[in-house]
């Protein structure tokens, strides 16, 4: 894949951009804003993308520095968590054999990274919950893939001693193919 | 050896190397600060995944899948001079030349005119609901509504790596002039602090849109855009529209729309500097005479 690929794969890509734009900035006319602005950039400059990036996580990486550059200052984060208007859900089935108890488990696992220190939602946002890789974060957030390793290591204490108390009812977390050597 | 948080991390995940897994495995025996980290980090082994992937978002809103679509098209559309033309209406034009493909502002104004080109078709109910209030456009013309909706597209970032091109910027300006018969006056806004950027020729209701941009010392660009208009004069009249102060005036059959973020160039001052003529004007004979300054 390269540059050219990216307007035909914009459309497809936009459920994701979506979901990230709205759980980074918190707020619907922000993440609309935020991701209008990131496809402009993304076409703007489709001949930098490399062959060797994924152009999702390259979109992620736009995404990002938007957020960061343009759009976080002019928007205190408006929402402790995703208490989103009913009327814009009311059409999305509700899930299906789940239990409550997993449900709830859920819910826990979202407040808990909710909480972390930005710096930290961010890389499990990309890590825990895109399934990117540590070196694919670590290129959309431009830092070396050590601190995102430290990030992520010091997020998941934080949400271990959220959550410490309860017995994990859902399945482990994949393990992740990086090594750090 | 230190058992940091990153190796922590990547023990309880099984990311390490035997060799490094004993080293680890040596200094949990030493440290029960790291046992209490690992001990957390296997209480996170959860499925973040699974979970987030249940999390009820709202859907993709449908203005932001339009203008994304806009912009593909766009993007994509054979190089041309006339971008804004809804398929089949494409009038004679030559090729821009390949390398203005590389510069944003122009492709950032194609994805303009693509937009311009649909709110026409979508009778500028998406335009008009692109995520932000609308209130008080009322007493707006809906060529000014769509020009301030995509004029906040716009960021410094944007503009201010464009190079200029006074030869393609004189041409424009000559082909407005000829071609659109719109009796363009381009001012020099350096003595207001107003860098020229760039001048673009769009279309709304398949009606010749002039855009010409500025770059301020600070924040994002200011834009003047015009279009013909054979109603009586009018003075300039400041107004917020979207958040975006915009001032408006009618002069000589033409309309005039002046836009930038709210607060950071008192417009309507400027628009009456404009209207005076009180600015020399640049491209005054459409010869290719470069900006006063760049930046």
């Amino acid at each position: 894949m390269n540059g050219a690929d990216l307007p035909g794969m914009l459309p497809e890509m936009l459920p994701r951009l979506w979901a990230f734009a709205l759980r980074l900035s918190g707020d619907q006319h922000d993440a609309e804003d935020l991701v209008q602005r990131a496809c402009l950039r993304g076409l703007e400059r489709a001949h930098q993308l490399q062959p060797d990036t994924a152009p999702l996580s390259w979109m992620f990486s736009i995404v990002h520095s938007t957020w960061i550059n343009e759009l976080r200052a002019r928007s205190v984060r408006k929402r402790s968590s995703f208490d989103w208007d009913d009327d814009f859900l009311e059409n999305l089935p509700d899930p299906v054999d789940r239990g409550p108890e997993t449900q709830l488990m859920h819910g826990q696992i979202i407040e808990a990274v909710e909480r972390l220190p930005e710096a930290q939602r961010v890389v499990m946002l990309l890590v825990a919950v895109e399934g990117l890789s540590y070196q694919q974060a670590a290129d959309v957030l431009e830092v070396p893939i050590g601190t995102v390793m430290s990030r992520l290591s010091r997020a998941r204490q934080a949400v271990g001693a959220l959550l410490g108390g309860e017995t994990p009812k859902v399945r482990p977390a994949k393990i992740q193919k990086d090594s750090i050597a | 050896m230190m058992a940091d948080d990153a190796q922590l991390l990547a023990y309880v995940d099984g990311g390490l190397s035997p060799e490094d897994r004993s080293a680890v495995e040596a200094r949990l025996r030493e440290s029960a600060e790291a046992r209490a980290k690992v001990a957390l980090l296997r209480a996170s082994r959860l499925d973040f995944e699974d979970a987030f992937a249940q999390q009820k978002l709202p859907p993709v809103p449908d203005s932001l899948k339009l203008k994304v679509d806009e912009m593909v098209r766009a993007h994509r559309a054979p190089e041309s001079n006339d971008r804004a033309l809804p398929p089949g209406e494409k009038a004679p034009s030559e090729p821009v030349r390949s390398r203005l493909r590389a510069m944003p502002v122009w492709l950032a104004a194609a994805c303009v005119a693509g937009a311009f080109a649909c709110g026409l078709f979508v009778r500028l109910g998406p335009l008009a609901s692109g995520g932000a209030q609308m209130t008080a456009s009322a007493d707006v013309s809906p060529w000014v509504a769509a020009a301030v909706g995509y004029q906040k597209l716009y960021t410094r970032d944007t503009v201010a790596y464009t190079q200029e091109d006074p030869e393609a910027a004189a041409k424009a300006v000559r082909d407005i002039r000829s071609e659109d018969r719109l009796a363009l006056r381009v001012p020099d806004l350096t003595s207001a602090g107003l860098t020229f950027k760039s001048v673009q020729r769009l279309r709304f209701n398949n009606k010749p849109l002039v855009q010409i941009v500025y770059l301020p010392k600070n924040g994002p660009p200011i834009a003047l855009c015009v279009m013909k208009d054979s109603k009586p004069d009018q003075p300039v009249a400041t107004k917020t529209v979207d958040a975006m102060d915009v001032a408006t005036w009618r002069q000589a059959e033409l309309s005039y729309a002046l836009i930038g973020k709210s607060g950071d160039v008192d417009l309507g001052a400027l628009g009456k500097r404009i209207s005076n003529l009180d600015m020399a004007p640049l491209f005054s004979d459409a010869s290719p005479i470069a900006p006063a300054t760049s930046g």
